[in-house]
């Protein structure tokens, strides 16, 4: 509320202008944004003078200009490809250690939270001592132990006298082990393929409709639903039944050593950095998962494991039905936080020769590709991952999230 | 009326601030800039036995180090006036665009298309290289179609990465290439195996293959084929000319000199009729910028090419005799144009 000021005499006086309330906040706030853009103009200006001084381009160009190089440990990318084609291969590699850590992370995050709380005490200390050694040391420092121990000092044979396992009295190799690269099987689309994600989609839209059937079955007669076990049967059936029809779906490819010994043909090729990578951010980001976990189950009141405990729950039921559903509610947002953190920490591959977007980024801006738009294009493709999880995971927690009235 | 006070003293900082910071003079005058700084800033390589490594000590030694110090002694005529900045292949052309240091002395191979993208201006070639590849002797390879498949250990962001790529592929050879950031994560993968070859000038390979079975490793094999011309020199940036001419004309000095005859133990009080030699040693001013007896403080100081050259790489292997770095007399590439 704005007084007209009152003189001596009780007349009302009116403000000058460079005292007036209004006036004033409106003219910080204009020099403020002139200021702040003022600032970024001139920065950009003097990058832009810099680069052209030294006649850098500074468009975006470079992206359709061949790459150059060849990626690490794959085989199918041509050097000719563009830029752009080598930042798809790095977004697909990011992404696929992302994934893998996380849902490894996630698992033992979990495993290792609860133990901490058990009363076993052997269980306990184990678990302790995991979550403090590897949380204290910084995610660089787990990967390159990870890549070195493994792989560079570790147990595994040199590509030409790798291990080949073989299991069931099969005549394939299921297995292969090397110091830089893993074989294992995979499967093969055929011509089927199609048909038989046809009855997938058909079974899962079946066993969705038995559910609902089976719970308005419940709800008419109060008989046990068992909608699981229906949906999941139906579901079953429904797709066996695809895959008779489709014929030849999938075929298995067997990893094989090539002629010259030094490189695996078919099946499923995990390069040493990935493995490192993956496993090194999953075990790191499990111990501060676990503590995120552990520190949710101690948020739920005791009173709610006292009346589980009233009603003979077991120790897993306890579990499963009244603790866990209330800490997995508090601990979402702080473990979403976790998983953004390994998706960046990703970019520490470089160190194991992972060939992920930060490590390709880098390669080719030594290359002789523009470093400010490429840097660019990196951050880019970061912010689309780190905003694409988050609004998953937002999107889960809204729904979870216990609303106060 | 408190909070607008405030808000307005921190405008005027950051204005203040801002205005302090800018000094966009367009560039071309580094010369003042160093001879006012003192020292030089040099861009060197810290892991590469020969021409730029660190000793238990900490200080910088090597072919490359030596011709910082030459700059240094012929424009500033302190050879110890030198700052070295150790850069990874990755990192060496940003620090040489931003500004970070005034030349780049570290194994650096000119290519048109470091020329025209990188921003820099190569300079006189010090050291003609090509490129080779090493392996363990134990595994028999003898030619480059041996290596079928095979892992390729290559630093990242270099021209052997690229030669390599478009060697192979030209030939048909399929092969797998693993990058690294610098040689000391390299070392450890390509002595356990993780590659069977190692790719790298053959100066460089030279290097690492004394250290290796110098300090007790396998014995290693560098491939006859040798792939590529590899030019090694001096890079400045792109746009302060009479910074790249005071550079070059500092380190052809040194070429010229050895032509001459002239070395560090001659140089003071050398006595000559030959006009070219006294202009050479300070009889003429050509307006470069440097100082007129600029050739006896790098020859005193630092040494002639020879000196230089003698100093550091029969160490790793490769004599002067018979390489294209030998005097235009004695059948090499070294040749000066005249300082006239």
């Amino acid at each position: 509320m704005i007084q007209t000021p009152i003189d001596s005499g009780g007349r009302q006086t009116s403000v000058v202008w460079y005292r007036n309330i209004r006036v004033l906040r409106a003219v910080t706030q204009v020099v403020a944004v002139i200021a702040v853009v003022g600032l970024v103009w001139w920065l950009l200006n003097n990058l832009v003078n810099n680069l052209n001084r030294q006649n850098i381009n500074t468009d975006f160009g470079f992206l359709n200009r061949p790459t150059q190089f060849q990626i690490p440990y794959d085989e199918g990318f041509n050097p000719r490809s563009s830029v752009w084609a080598m930042v798809l291969v790095g977004v697909k590699n990011t992404f696929l250690a992302g994934i893998f850590g996380i849902i490894l992370a996630s698992l033992l995050g979990l495993i290792v939270g609860i133990s901490r709380l058990s009363s076993n005490w052997l269980v306990a200390r184990i678990a302790a001592v995991y979550v403090e050694t590897l949380r204290n040391i910084p995610p660089l420092v787990v990967i390159i132990f990870f890549g070195f121990a493994l792989f560079t000092f570790g147990p595994f044979p040199v590509i030409t006298e790798a291990d080949q396992y073989s299991f069931f009295g099969s005549e394939h190799n299921w297995l292969i082990l090397s110091n830089t690269v893993w074989g294992v099987p995979s499967l093969i689309a055929e011509e089927g393929a199609g048909l038989l994600w046809v009855g997938v989609v058909v079974g899962l839209v079946a066993a969705g409709l038995v559910a609902r059937w089976r719970t308005r079955v419940f709800d008419r007669t109060g008989r046990p639903h068992h909608r699981l076990s229906f949906a999941l049967g139906t579901f079953l059936v429904v797709a066996f039944v695809g895959y008779l029809i489709a014929g030849d779906a999938y075929s298995m490819s067997w990893p094989a050593l090539a002629a010259s010994g030094r490189r695996i043909g078919g099946g499923l090729r995990l390069n040493w950095g990935f493995i490192s990578v993956t496993v090194a951010l999953g075990l790191y980001t499990a111990s501060h998962i676990a503590e995120i976990i552990r520190g949710s189950i101690l948020a739920v009141p005791k009173g709610q494991s006292e009346a589980a405990n009233a009603i003979a729950l077991s120790a897993f039921q306890r579990y499963r039905f009244v603790v866990l559903p209330q800490a997995l509610r508090v601990a979402v947002p702080p473990v979403i936080n976790q998983y953004l953190n390994l998706l960046k920490n990703t970019s520490l591959g470089v160190a194991v020769a992972y060939a992920e977007i930060t490590n390709l980024t880098l390669t080719s801006i030594g290359n002789g590709r523009p470093a400010p738009q490429s840097i660019v294009v990196l951050m880019g493709v970061y912010l689309a991952f780190s905003l694409t999880i988050s609004f998953m995971l937002n999107v889960y927690n809204r729904r979870i999230q216990l609303v106060e009235h | 009326m408190m909070r607008i006070k405030r808000f307005a003293v921190m405008l005027l900082g950051l204005a203040l601030v801002a205005a302090a910071c800018g000094d966009d003079d367009g560039g071309g005058n580094l010369l003042a800039d160093v001879l006012d700084r003192g020292t030089l800033l040099c861009g060197v390589n810290e892991a590469q036995p020969g021409f730029g490594t660190v000793d238990a000590a900490g200080n910088f030694e090597g072919f490359d180090v030596e011709f910082c110090r030459v700059v240094a002694a012929g424009i500033l005529g302190n050879a110890d006036a030198v700052e070295y900045v150790s850069l990874t292949t990755g990192e060496r052309f940003t620090a040489l665009q931003s500004g970070e240091i005034d030349v780049l002395i570290r194994n650096t191979t000119w290519t048109a298309t470091r020329d025209g993208q990188e921003g820099a201006t190569f300079l006189f070639t010090t050291f003609y290289d090509g490129q080779g590849l090493m392996v363990p002797a134990s595994t028999g390879f003898t030619s480059l179609e041996d290596l079928a498949d095979a892992n390729i250990c290559v630093l990242q962001a270099t021209t052997t990465e690229l030669n390599l790529t478009a060697v192979f592929n030209a030939r048909g050879i399929p092969f797998n290439p693993v990058g690294f950031a610098d040689n000391t994560q390299l070392r450890p993968a390509y002595e356990e195996g993780q590659c069977e070859a190692w790719t790298a000038d053959a100066s460089g390979l030279a290097g690492w293959k004394a250290t290796i079975e110098g300090e007790g490793g396998e014995e290693q094999r560098i491939l006859p084929d040798i792939i590529s011309k590899e030019p090694l020199g001096p890079v400045v940036r792109d746009g302060d000319t009479a910074w790249a001419q005071a550079v070059e004309w500092s380190v052809m000095a040194t070429v010229q000199a050895w032509e001459f005859g002239i070395d560090s133990m001659n140089v003071v009080g050398f006595a000559s009729d030959d006009p070219n030699v006294i202009n050479f040693l300070g009889g003429l001013d050509p307006a470069l910028g440097l100082p007129t007896d600029f050739v006896v403080q790098i020859i005193s100081q630092v040494g002639n090419y020879e000196e230089i050259y003698n100093r550091h790489i029969p160490q790793i292997g490769i004599p002067l005799e018979g390489t294209p770095n030998e005097l235009w007399t004695n059948g090499g590439l070294m040749y000066a144009p005249p300082y006239r």
